[in-house]
């Protein structure tokens, strides 16, 4: 991918990007009756690929077998598995449409590539942990769950800003 | 008719097409990440530097827009609120996974919908940060056998702000309402406070002297805060909405049942994700019951019995009265609800008082320990060898009700898991 000639355009006001959003939320909970999520697409695949390498072992882990079913129905067959394929879309749509497609690492000055992608690798293992003990990730609980004013929901969003804000301070060099 | 949302809950279009739903409002997710720039890993963790607060002014504008439109579409009648999918609240859990989100998310970069838009714009560390997902999912998925009771402790079940501080939904609503509006203009000084951004024209706290959008929406928000604390209540209390034909189509599938052996191994793993209701008498139930179960006799049950998103499983002597309050309960809008197959004379005769297969083989002979096993758990014992027609149920104090011959259960599917996110 060549760089395209014309600058990006600057971000959407995000109070504006914010409204969107909400609108896309709301209309999940009308015309479904649920929300949006993004992790449990990993989850599935996942399960899907260790069903593939090693069958037996997918069959008897209560954790993958979950995700399987009793085999009629494809572990690719599901909501979030569809609506992560629309995700990729729309970011796509959305970054040519703002000439924002670029193939780069996003990092700051201070850190090599490697060392961003090493802890580009780390950050998404410790986030799959902790959206799996959580019952979903920022889309699933404090974007859902905080719009349906789930109990839990709000308790696991101030611990996302209150993890993150206490851990900042340490990996700094990363994005400075 | 009136018009019945969520429309999926009611019928009106099945699972193929709720996946083409999935894909467009993925869609629209994804742009309006992509247009707040959330694709961009230093944007999004510039957060937590305060330098450009934009996460929580995306976040909070977008839960702000959709509870205050869902209060109201919920109000006035078009959606039936009790039908949107909440998850269960586990406490212990979600604050330890939330701390671990946090983190992962500022070394990272990245929470799991952004990962995915920033890999569509070309961005290497976001497949990078996807594969380190994958390997964080296979890796907790290896070690959750020996974790799993842990992560169910302190399972309050489906719990909202409102139930839980006895609050009017509306009042809360609106409480979220300037609480975001606040947050929003502490954030704005806090860029120019402690990041050096100066508000600029599209600010709240701007020195433009003129309307801007942002002021219009936050006026807006505020707004409907202040209707929805005084309209009322947003649920449908107690009024009935029947889906004829979704209605006619569930009825004839089995996934509508779940089998004893299934009731045995949620009661063993103890479960809190169902509410278990026994329908007979309260005479019948004093007798004799399945551990665990609460006695509404058929001609008391309402809508009350669980909340309507809640799995409920129904059972009775037989199949017939379990049958009568299933189709009472999905008229209500309940959307899990189960019969036990075959009522508790087939609770009695598979779980209680498994009888010895007639071939003996070491294949049949371990299933048998194993049903033993399950019996001892919940106090019946193991009959001989089985003889159709035959009488020779063991005395049970309280007696069990005489034994009929066993009904081929329906094997219920085993559910695919469909949690949050």
């Amino acid at each position: 991918m060549s760089p395209p000639s014309t600058p990006a355009k600057s971000y959407l006001n995000p109070y504006l990007a914010g409204f969107g959003l909400g609108l896309v939320l709301l209309s999940a909970f009308v015309v479904m009756g649920r929300g949006l999520g993004a992790s449990g697409a990993v989850n599935s695949t996942v399960a899907a690929t260790v069903h593939a390498l090693a069958p037996a072992h997918a069959q008897a882990h209560a954790f993958f077998a979950e995700y399987l079913g009793d085999g009629t129905v494809s572990p690719f067959k599901d909501w979030l598995v569809f609506q992560v394929i629309g995700v990729f879309v729309g970011g796509l749509l959305s970054g040519a449409f703002s000439n924002r497609l670029r193939v780069t690492v996003e990092k700051g000055p201070r850190i090599s590539t490697l060392g961003r992608l090493v802890l580009a690798f780390i950050g998404g293992a410790i986030l799959a942990i902790g959206a799996k003990l959580a019952l979903g990730c920022m889309s699933g609980q404090a974007l859902t769950g905080g719009a349906l004013l789930n109990a839990g929901s709000w308790a696991a969003m101030m611990c996302i800003f209150g993890g993150a804000y206490a851990l900042a301070w340490f990996v700094r060099r990363q994005w400075l | 008719m009136a018009v019945n949302a969520p429309f999926y809950r009611f019928g009106l279009f099945n699972d193929e097409v709720s996946l083409i739903v999935a894909f467009v409002i993925g869609i629209g997710f994804g742009f309006c990440l992509e247009q707040a720039g959330f694709g961009s890993a230093r944007k999004l963790t510039a957060q937590f530097y305060f330098k450009d607060l934009a996460v929580l002014k995306v976040m909070f504008t977008a839960i702000v827009t959709a509870m205050a439109g869902l209060y109201l579409v919920s109000r006035f009648g078009l959606v039936d609120l009790s039908l949107v999918h909440l998850t269960p609240t586990v406490l212990v859990p979600q604050l330890v996974g939330g701390l671990l989100l946090g983190i992962g998310f500022v070394i990272g970069g990245y929470c799991p919908g952004t990962s995915v838009v920033s890999a569509a714009t070309g961005r290497i560390d976001a497949v990078v940060f996807l594969g380190g997902m994958a390997a964080g999912v296979f890796g907790f998925g290896e070690v959750y056998p020996f974790i799993a009771p842990w992560t169910k402790v302190t399972n309050f079940g489906v719990i909202t702000l409102p139930g839980l501080l006895h609050v009017p939904y509306g009042v809360v609503v609106l409480a979220v309402v300037l609480m975001a509006v606040g947050a929003f203009v502490a954030a704005e000084w806090a860029e120019k406070i402690i990041g050096g951004v100066q508000p600029g024209p599209d600010s709240l706290t701007g020195s433009v002297r003129r309307f801007n959008p942002a002021r219009i929406l936050a006026a807006g928000l505020v707004g409907l805060g202040l209707i929805a604390a005084i309209s009322g209540n947003p649920y449908r209390e107690g009024r009935v909405t029947i889906a004829t034909r979704q209605l006619a189509r569930l009825a004839g599938q089995t996934a509508a049942h779940i089998t004893p052996g299934e009731l045995s191994s949620w009661l063993i793993e103890e479960r809190a994700d169902y509410t278990l209701v026994d329908l007979r008498t309260a005479d019948d139930f004093a007798q004799h019951r399945i551990p665990g179960a609460q006695n509404v006799p058929l001609a008391a049950l309402t809508d009350t019995v669980a909340p309507r998103t809640e799995k409920v499983v129904l059972y009775a002597q037989d199949d017939t009265q379990a049958a009568q309050a299933w189709i009472l309960l999905k008229a209500l809008g309940f959307k899990a609800a189960y019969t036990l197959a075959g009522g508790l004379d087939a609770w009695n005769n598979e779980i209680l008082f498994p009888a010895k297969p007639a071939a003996d083989t070491p294949g049949t002979r371990a299933e048998f320990a194993k049903r033993v096993a399950v019996a001892k758990h919940f106090g019946g014992t193991p009959r001989g060898t089985a003889a159709p027609g035959q009488n020779d149920l063991p005395a049970l104090a309280p007696p069990p009700p005489p034994l009929l011959p066993a009904g081929k259960a329906g094997a219920a599917p085993t559910k695919k898991k469909r949690e949050g996110c």
